[in-house]
């Protein structure tokens, strides 16, 4: 086994490698000049020179690769020209970044001078728009995310299974048609008009929930700002678990073990419960572990509607804004995660399905 | 049938038996389900090619009601907007959305201020009430919701045959070719799918709609695009296990014993025998295609704001609520609903009538 | 005799898709005696299978339809009248089952251990730890080595004719007084087959049950059974003492049956089939007559194999490769007009052979001489003029035809690859007449493969491959997937075809008694070596290795077996 995790850690290597030369290409050549993007409505061609130079895309695109993987190697904690600069760093650069553009708050502007007047070292990427730490922004945010969506999974998943193993035992009667029918219509429906119609009436209307905030105290969170996302997120998802899961038992149903097992005797419940689950379980475990990755970006609909300062937003306010850094760091981070856990889950695999063999 | 009548004589009889596909339709042809939703899609498509020609729905941004117009059915319902037009801004009377930071269509505000105030001179006779309501802008929301569905339709149908397009390709060549190339491809693939997907959406569309060359591009080819290279993965991961099967099918191997190359096994011999496995990908991924359009353009992300698709009508339905302005929220998601609910419902029948395991 | 088993009047009809109604066994009457095995035999489709799971109610549900005159009486209850609970209490206890496909038919996430004593614990009471005990002596009695061990293994890591011994140990654990057997050895490799038919027999004495064995096999009842049952198209054709069956068939279809399947003993100049028992002409004279084979010194060498080798290479552990040679310096001669018969079991290399030298595979090494040229030495293009010159026929009749293609374009495409006829007029021609000589009618050419049946599509295969004239065909296992009677059809018509165009055949095959009929030399192989080339008589009458020999003593033999016991 340890050989096998070895292997397909290195095998991350080339992948991720991959991810990088594909945020790159994106960013720095098919968005256009990242300055332009960060100058906003400045026009002065000075300015916008300096801000070339700030950002390092004056270089020609091999070194500005380098820069980027040099900031990936880091953890966005420190940048290639904070790494390499003279002890003070040039101070009209501050200036233009800030001035750079034009949604900055004016809070920020004063803490950003004052940061680029501290003395040098490693310093992290910063938002274009807020001028903030990428990673701090991420790690605060990924809190309020993960208070909504591992809830949000784990009852999903628990849901999904039973119900999935209930209409799985009354395959090709009327309650089942019916409620593959109900989930189909289900699913055609946006989330949108979800999200819009729960609030209005759960939270404006009838004042059950607040209509939207979050708080700083976990606990609140959880009890009172949470619960109506939540509900919301496993609403929607039900549906489609709910069908694929079903049609994961009924693939395992149809195998010659299950004659087997009832051929030995067994009754119906034992035999589902027993024989199919175990097996049904391998591709629902796949399913959670490929649903995983995306619970980290978290519903970016349901942080937005209801004002949850999570990851999704943040990342859906940085596309908004074109702040490129933030998008940048949140999809490298996210992709190193998918890959770890894509081998967490592989190696679960061996638990669960001994047919599984690390090669 | 008619008696074919054996003979010596080269000149063909073109009396074929049933192919493979005939078949299916006879199968798709008795399932009720299915040919319903058949009806109803294809009803759908006549509605949108009549929108695209302008036989429908021509007259979709004319303003021809009072703001707001009340349905013909409750024609008594008081109208206060109406009343109130011109001489004050509805948007201060949404008390709870906090979205001014990041909501796309702020910029917009102003300028769509300005036009109401043009147009409040132009007036000639404004219809007090329109057959399903109107807009803000006295717009017909009927007409609205069909041109609404032909922009979403038709962004979710060229997407998602460009998705199976790439898809089916690559993963053809992945999975008959394997070795280098397949390995490459292998590569590319676990690039895109080891950012999660609403991630990589999200990057591809701050990028594309920051990006000055691609300007022009804006709005519907844009989201197009962005849902075609970020959804092929899927596809490409099926078609290629097919290949894969088919490549080492006993059919395949008879090919090449008769000296078949490699490009006629792969296109004459296997695709064929895949292809029904690319259109059930292809009707999946249009529904899909079409929510996530949906998603996109309420965000402002998806089609620009002076066309109409179920995403902006959706956007501009939130704040219509809390005044009480219920139909055009209603005119958007039920006519979603129903056609994606009769998609979703037309893949499962296709998907039955083309396994030739149900046989 | 003391009867165990009843049934009188079974009537099965399935529902199809579509809302047919297809009559799968059509009200049959059988018995099945105490302490004695009853072996119903069949073709595919005649029934048998289903009569069987009738009898433990395992059919699907919502598909069969048994008629309310149906009665099967077990120890005198009725068994399609009890309610669930009640038949699940005799499942597995009074009645168990063995199934076809052993891999399959166990639980692949659960251990062997768990999976036999569950059923004690269900059904004898045993408290788990008292079950494991049992269990691991069932392991034991069934013939598993390190029973303690295996306990533990799960069934993906037995090889196939242990998982059946695992599968044999669950169904006898409860002592049942029928055990029901279907087809349980036709999965195996021969020298396996052997060795389970011998257990299920010893099993049947040491535990006084009665066995209902299912084949389609006649060869393999005559050693076990005590009385048969021939159906065929749901209707019992045939049945009594197994003496009466084999010495004194009444019945033209269990006579055909018996005449069908090419034995060891004797080469007639042409196999019988069931027409010939069922017209009135009955066999003709060349269905007795005897055919010489053999090699002879003068014979022209149109193909001549030296030291083919063939490794694959598997991953293993970090950056490790494994190599694993499937095909390990095979070297043979094939001669003008005649068949080299390759026998061997699984993993034994014989089709890696046969798809080497003909380039399906690369070879990684040696020398294929075809009419002097070494054919894996020709770059691909030079290759092309001699990939017509030899053909192959696969084995699964349902998978080697293009269900997208018709039967035209089926014929059609290796003429046009290969520029055969002047134009298509003539192509068409000339594919007609091959469908007429292959015995398929005209029509044929507007259909589609999923119209036909496996001995149809077989011989579809074989007119593609005629297209081109080969020298050579290669027949990897090409009559193995097809029913006995269908089997001599085509094995005739190959035989025809080889007199007409003095083809050269390589027979690929893990039927002893179809190589021996068909061959003129047989080449044995285990393990991807070569262990014996000889003429095909000399080999069976005097096989020079071990292997061989222990091969050729596991031929089931019928009756005459049974005799000899």
């Amino acid at each position: 086994m340890g050989a096998y995790v070895i292997r397909r850690i290195g095998q991350m290597v080339p992948t991720l490698a991959g991810v990088m030369l594909l945020i790159f290409v994106l960013f720095n050549t098919v968005g256009g000049d990242p300055a332009l993007v960060l100058a906003g409505k400045i026009t002065n061609k000075e300015q916008i020179e300096n801000i070339r130079k700030q950002l390092g895309v004056d270089q020609p695109y091999h070194v500005q690769l380098g820069y980027f993987a040099f900031e990936v190697a880091t953890g966005f904690t420190c940048t290639w020209r904070s790494f390499t600069a003279k002890p003070e760093a040039p101070k009209s650069d501050g200036k233009a970044e800030a001035k750079a553009d034009p949604k900055v708050d004016a809070k920020a502007d004063p803490k950003a001078a004052a940061k680029q007047a501290q003395p040098s070292g490693c310093q992290a990427v910063r938002s274009w728009a807020t001028n903030e730490e990428v990673p701090m922004i991420l790690a605060t945010r990924i809190g309020p995310t993960l208070t909504i969506m591992i809830p949000v999974l784990v009852l999903e998943t628990i849901l999904a299974v039973l119900l999935a193993i209930g209409v799985a035992y009354l395959r090709g009667t009327l309650t089942d048609r019916m409620i593959m029918a109900i989930c189909t219509v289900a699913m055609s429906i946006s989330f949108l008009v979800y999200i819009i119609v729960a609030q209005y009436y759960f939270g404006f209307k009838w004042g059950m929930f607040p209509v939207q905030g979050w708080s700083d105290s976990f606990i609140k969170n959880l009890l009172t700002y949470a619960p109506l996302p939540i509900m919301l997120a496993i609403f929607v998802g039900l549906a489609p678990a709910l069908r694929l899961y079903r049609s994961f038992f009924l693939d395992e149903i149809n195998n010659d073990y299950v004659r087997t097992a009832r051929a030995k005797g067994l009754s119906e419940n034992k035999v589902m419960l027993k024989h199919v689950m175990r097996n049904a379980m391998i591709p629902i475990i796949t399913n959670v572990g490929i649903a995983l990755p995306s619970v980290f970006v978290g519903s970016f609909l349901l942080e937005t509607f209801f004002s949850i300062p999570g990851l999704g937003r943040e990342i859906l306010v940085a596309v908004n804004r074109s702040d490129f850094p933030v998008i940048k760091a949140a999809t490298i981070y996210l992709a190193i995660l998918t890959m770890v856990i894509n081998l967490a889950v592989d190696v679960l695999y061996k638990a669960i399905d001994p047919r599984v063999q690390f090669k | 049938m008619s008696a074919v009548m054996p003979t010596t004589s080269a000149a063909p009889l073109h009396q074929l038996s049933p192919g493979l596909w005939t078949l299916a339709w006879r199968r798709l042809r008795k399932d009720r389900v299915g040919m319903v939703s058949l009806v109803i899609v294809g009803f759908f498509l006549l509605l949108i090619l009549g929108s695209y020609t302008g036989l429908v729905a021509k007259d979709w941004s004319k303003e021809v009601g009072v703001s707001y117009a009340n349905p013909t059915f409750m024609a008594g319902a008081e109208n206060l907007e109406a009343k109130q037009a011109g001489a004050k801004q509805t948007k201060s009377e949404v008390p709870y959305v906090d979205l001014s930071d990041i909501d796309p269509l702020a910029p917009k505000y102003e300028e769509w201020a300005k036009r109401t105030a043009e147009i409040k001179i132009t007036e000639v006779q404004r219809a007090e009430t329109l057959p399903f309501g109107g807009d803000k802008w006295g717009r017909d929301v009927i007409q609205k919701a069909i041109k609404g569905a032909e922009t979403s339709i038709m962004v979710g149908l060229v997407a998602a045959f460009l998705a199976t397009v790439i898809g089916t390709i690559l993963g053809a060549i992945s999975g008959y070719m394997g070795g280098r190339v397949g390995d490459f491809l292998e590569w590319f693939y676990n690039i895109f799918t080891s950012i999660p997907y609403i991630l990589l959406i999200l990057a591809f569309a701050a990028v594309f709609q920051s990006s000055p060359a691609l300007a022009e591009y804006k709005g519907i080819p844009m989201v197009v695009a962005i849902l075609a290279f970020t959804g092929w993965t899927g596809i490409y991961r099926l078609v290629r296990a097919e290949y894969i099967k088919h490549a080492s099918r006993e059919y395949v191997k008879a090919a090449q014993a008769i000296g078949a190359s490699h490009s006629r096994r792969m296109f004459v011999h296997i695709l064929p025998n895949v292809s029904h496995v690319c259109l059930v990908q292809l009707s999946q991924h249009v529904v899909q295609f079409i929510k996530a359009e949906v998603i996109l353009s309420f965000l402002g992300l998806g089609v620009p704001v002076d066309s109409v698709s179920w995403g902006t009508m959706l956007a501009e339905a939130q704040s219509e609520l809390v005044i009480g302005k219920w139909w055009q929220l209603v005119a958007a998601s039920i006519s979603m609903a129903v056609l994606v609910t009769a998609f979703s419902m037309l893949t499962d029948s296709l998907r039955d009538a083309l396994d030739p395991k149900i046989k | 005799m003391d009867k165990l088993l009843e049934v009188s009047n079974l009537d099965v009809k399935f529902r199809l898709d579509g809302g047919s109604i297809f009559d799968a066994v059509k009200g049959i009457s059988f018995d099945i005696p105490r302490n004695a095995t009853v072996a119903l035999v069949g073709e595919s489709g005649s029934g048998k299978s289903v009569s069987a799971m009738s009898i433990v109610r395992l059919l699907p549900a919502e598909q069969a339809i048994i008629s309310p005159k149906s009665k099967i009486s077990f120890n005198g209850t009725d068994l399609l009248t009890l309610p669930d609970a009640d038949m699940r209490q005799i499942r597995g206890k009074d009645i168990s089952v063995i199934f076809q496909e052993p891999m399959t038919s166990l639980n692949p996430v659960f251990t062997c251990g768990d999976q036999i004593s569950e059923v004690l614990r269900l059904h004898m009471g045993m408290t788990p730890k008292q079950a494991w005990a049992r269990a691991e002596e069932l392991m034991n009695e069934v013939g598993i080595p390190n029973p303690k061990l295996r306990m533990q293994s799960y069934p993906h890591e037995m090889s196939g004719g242990q998982q059946q011994r695992v599968m044999i140990a669950m169904a006898i654990a409860c002592e049942p007084k029928l055990l029901i057997a279907d087809e349980p050895t036709t999965a195996l490799d021969v020298t396996i087959q052997k060795q389970i038919l011998d257990l299920i027999a010893k099993l049947q004495q040491s535990h006084h049950m009665s066995v209902l064995f299912i084949t389609h096999d006649l060869a393999v009842v005559g050693e076990i059974a005590d009385q048969v049952v021939v159906m065929q198209h749901g209707e019992i054709k045939e049945s009594g003492e197994v003496r009466q069956i084999f010495e004194a068939p009444q019945h033209p279809y269990t006579k055909a049956l018996l005449a069908c399947r090419p034995n060891v003993e004797s080469r007639p100049r042409r196999l019988p089939v069931i027409e010939d028992f069922m017209s009135e002409a009955g066999l003709r004279p060349e269905h007795h007559e005897q055919r010489r084979r053999g090699y002879e010194a003068n014979d022209d060498i149109v193909l001549e194999v030296r030291n083919l080798s063939k490794l694959f290479q598997l991953k293993d552990g970090l950056f490790k490769k494994r190599e694993v040679a499937a095909v390990k310096g095979a070297s043979f001669k094939l001669a003008r007009g005649k068949t080299l018969g390759l026998v061997g079991e699984s993993g034994s290399g014989k089709t890696t052979v046969g798809l080497t030298l003909m380039r399906l595979h690369s070879a990684s090494g040696g020398e294929v001489l075809f009419d002097g040229v070494d054919l894996l030495k020709l770059s691909e293009k030079e290759m092309m003029k001699y990939k017509r010159r030899i053909q192959i026929v696969f084995q699964n009749p349902y998978a080697s035809l293009n269900p997208r293609f018709t039967v035209g374009q089926i014929l059609l495409e290796p003429m046009k690859i290969h520029s055969i006829g002047k134009n298509e007029q003539e192509r068409v021609q000339m594919a007609m007449a091959l469908l007429k000589r292959v015995g398929m009618p005209e029509v044929s050419f507007y259909k589609y493969p999923h119209e036909f049946s496996g001995g149809q599509r077989q011989r579809i295969a074989i007119a593609r491959c005629l297209t081109m004239k080969p020298d050579v065909l290669i027949c990897d296992e090409s009559v193995s997937a097809l029913d006995v009677s269908v089997q001599a059809q085509v094995l005739n018509l190959l035989q025809d075809l080889q007199d007409e165009y003095r083809m050269s055949y390589i027979f690929i095959s893990h039927d002893l008694a179809v190589v021996k009929y068909i061959s003129d030399q047989v080449m044995v192989m285990s393990n991807g070596e070569v262990v014996e080339v000889a003429n095909a008589d000399d080999i069976y009458l005097n096989p020079q290795q071990e292997y061989t020999r222990k091969l050729l003593g596991s031929i089931p033999k019928g009756w005459d077996g049974a005799k000899a016991a």
